[in-house]
């Protein structure tokens, strides 16, 4: 096992309890020795408990020592200890249901077990020291069902709580983990700003003013600098959990130099599904303009989180697609891109437009529900 | 007239760059600055119309510098010029009484133009900025009110800045909605002047309740 066990605290209670008990089982030893059938059997089986009570102790402080082995010991230990308590008392003691040899000192190993396997552990080892009770006292009665119920309730709480803290323990490790990965991509982001931004951008500039062969350079600086500025100031896919993740981050990931993406300033949460979609419509959108707007159209994202809605908007300068002609294209069976938008949105519960002139662009207008059920609720209420 | 222009920038490269660019279109470039506190303190001095802002300046917050050089100096204008993906800080520089921002990859004529602009007293806003000032307003909207109730948009300038935010001129706006060019000017310069005093009303009430707290410890 890598690592400090975070279950070390249940251990140690563990460890605590047991020699709380024993002492409690000395004392019980030492108030009924008069009435024990063979007391030397009974300062032996104090004895054997002490003896193990040492050996668990020294072993469980240490991690590296808590072996399964050793737990599983530890209730066949206690359950054969229990089960000299016919042979120590006698008749008249099991008469009035005086405690067993091993009092409540048995009641530690169901805690171990719940420690080291959890809450299904915890309940078996409780309930085979339940068992062996019942033997112990010659049959079951209710004192022997409620020590039962109390034994396994405590194996089961242990194994969950254990369980629980080390769940923790990962997520925690986990989060720091990302941590340190963000905190390293904002390092890496300050030192591109700081160089390789500047220069590219200088490139750009000054390339575009000398014109020719230059230019194309600068235009290639121009898109490797948006590119890159995009790389490094959106954490991209990251997922605010829940399932959920930025629609806003995502989107803007699709800027390059002819697209420009415009924004509200906060994060944009959606879930993860429809912020796919919704990627996928408006690079569809996009693609769409490179295709058909020809080479030096120029193209805008809008996101606007209207609460219960979420509208994007897709505009580009091109030359528009003439009237009819979108029809025809479905009248002849062609599953057209506008098709596919139009799909793609009505999955989501939501609607589609587009506005389309020749000489004035095209514009789709996508407005999807931000929680598909309610909004339609509210929607017919309205 | 010309025009006088101070660059702010942490990067030499550029802020000599640009400088350079401007001078040869005719502005009077009066100083250049690397941070913000010295571009306050020259400020004060050369008091030039219009100021080239960058936002990311190393240890010193452009907007803080923005807020003292429009709160100072009236005749002075700031037209943030920032790397495109600065969201919250061009937001903040806005809202700090920025009357324009271009990003570092609009080209020269851009440049010039939006610095003329900006002298001329207009609002320079791109597309990105619209769509952040609309996310604003919308977000001070669901905000839970506290003290000064939020400035509102007109139902025109909400469809105006839309306009804006997805790439149309001034000019194509005005065809769209059949209103003057002037008008569409009109519309997004209030929706900027109604967000500068908000917050400048927002700065003094925190202030004045700091500042009360304070005596009474």
């Amino acid at each position: 096992m890598t690592g400090r066990d975070p279950a070390t605290p249940l251990w140690w209670g563990t460890i605590a309890l047991r020699v709380v008990t024993l002492v409690f089982a000395a004392g019980v030893v030492l108030v009924h020795r008069t009435e024990y059938e063979r007391e030397w059997l009974a300062w032996t089986a104090l004895a054997a408990m002490t003896a193990w009570t040492v050996c668990t102790s020294l072993s469980f402080s240490r991690e590296a020592l808590r072996l399964r082995s050793l737990v599983l010991a530890d209730v066949a230990v206690t359950c054969a200890i229990m089960l000299t308590s016919p042979l120590v008392l006698s008749d008249a003691q099991y008469a009035e249901t005086a405690p067993l040899i091993t009092t409540v000192w048995a009641a530690v190993p169901p805690l171990v077990a719940g420690a080291r396997f959890g809450a299904t552990g915890g309940v078996l080892a409780g309930l085979v020291v339940a068992v062996s009770t019942g033997v112990a006292r010659l049959g079951v009665d209710l004192d022997v069902a409620r020590d039962g119920v109390l034994l396994t309730a405590s194996g089961l709480l242990i194994g969950v709580t254990a369980t629980t803290a080390r769940r923790s323990q990962t997520a925690l490790a986990q989060a720091m983990r990302t941590e340190a990965a963000n905190a390293e991509r904002e390092r890496l982001a300050r030192s591109i700003h700081d160089s390789v931004l500047q220069v590219l951008a200088r490139v750009r500039r000054r390339g575009g003013e000398l014109g020719g062969e230059a230019a194309e350079l600068a235009r290639l600086a121009g898109e490797q600098e948006i590119a890159l500025r995009a790389l490094v100031t959106t954490g991209s896919g990251r997922s605010s959990g829940g399932g959920s993740t930025d629609l806003r981050s995502a989107l803007q990931l699709l800027a390059t130099s002819r697209v420009q993406v415009s924004a509200p300033a906060g994060e944009v949460p959606l879930p993860e599904g429809t912020v796919t979609e919704l990627v996928a419509v408006a690079r569809e959108a996009l693609s769409n303009v490179d295709e058909h707007a020809g080479p030096t159209a120029r193209a805008w994202v809008l996101l606007e989180d209207l609460g219960e809605e979420i509208v994007v908007t897709i505009r580009d300068d091109g030359p528009g697609i003439a009237p009819g002609r979108l029809e025809l294209a479905q009248s002849h069976g062609r599953l057209g891109v506008a098709q596919s938008i139009r799909g793609r949105v009505a999955e989501l519960g939501g609607t589609s437009t587009l506005e389309t002139a020749p000489g004035a662009g095209t514009e789709w207008e996508i407005r999807v529900p931000r929680r598909p059920e309610r909004s339609r609720r509210a929607g017919s209420g309205r | 007239m010309t025009v006088s222009v101070m660059v702010v920038d942490d990067h030499p490269i550029w802020r000599d760059g640009v400088a350079r660019d401007l001078g040869e279109h005719g502005f009077e470039v009066r100083a250049t600055a690397p941070d913000g506190d010295a571009a306050v303190r020259i400020a004060r001095t050369v008091r030039p119309d219009v100021v080239l802002m960058d936002l990311n300046l190393g240890n010193t917050s452009g907007v803080q510098a923005t807020r003292s050089i429009t709160g100072e100096l009236p005749g002075t204008r700031v037209l943030v010029l920032s790397a495109s993906g600065e969201h919250s800080d061009v937001l903040e520089a806005v809202k700090a009484g920025a009357s324009g921002y271009l990003v570092k990859s609009a080209s020269v004529p851009e440049l010039v133009d939006a610095v003329r602009r900006t002298a001329a007293g207009d609002t320079v806003f791109t597309a990105g900025l619209a769509g952040l000032v609309l996310g604003e307003y919308r977000r001070m909207a669901d905000a839970p009110a506290e003290g000064e109730p939020p400035p509102r948009l007109t139902e025109r300038e909400t469809e105006v800045l839309r306009q804006v935010a997805k790439g149309l001129t001034a000019r194509q706006i005005a065809d769209r909605l059949v209103i003057s060019h002037r008008t569409v000017e009109n519309h997004v310069q209030s929706t900027l002047r109604k967000l500068h005093l908000h917050n400048r009303v927002e700065l003094a009430r925190y202030a004045i309740e700091h500042g009360l707290d304070a005596e009474e410890d």
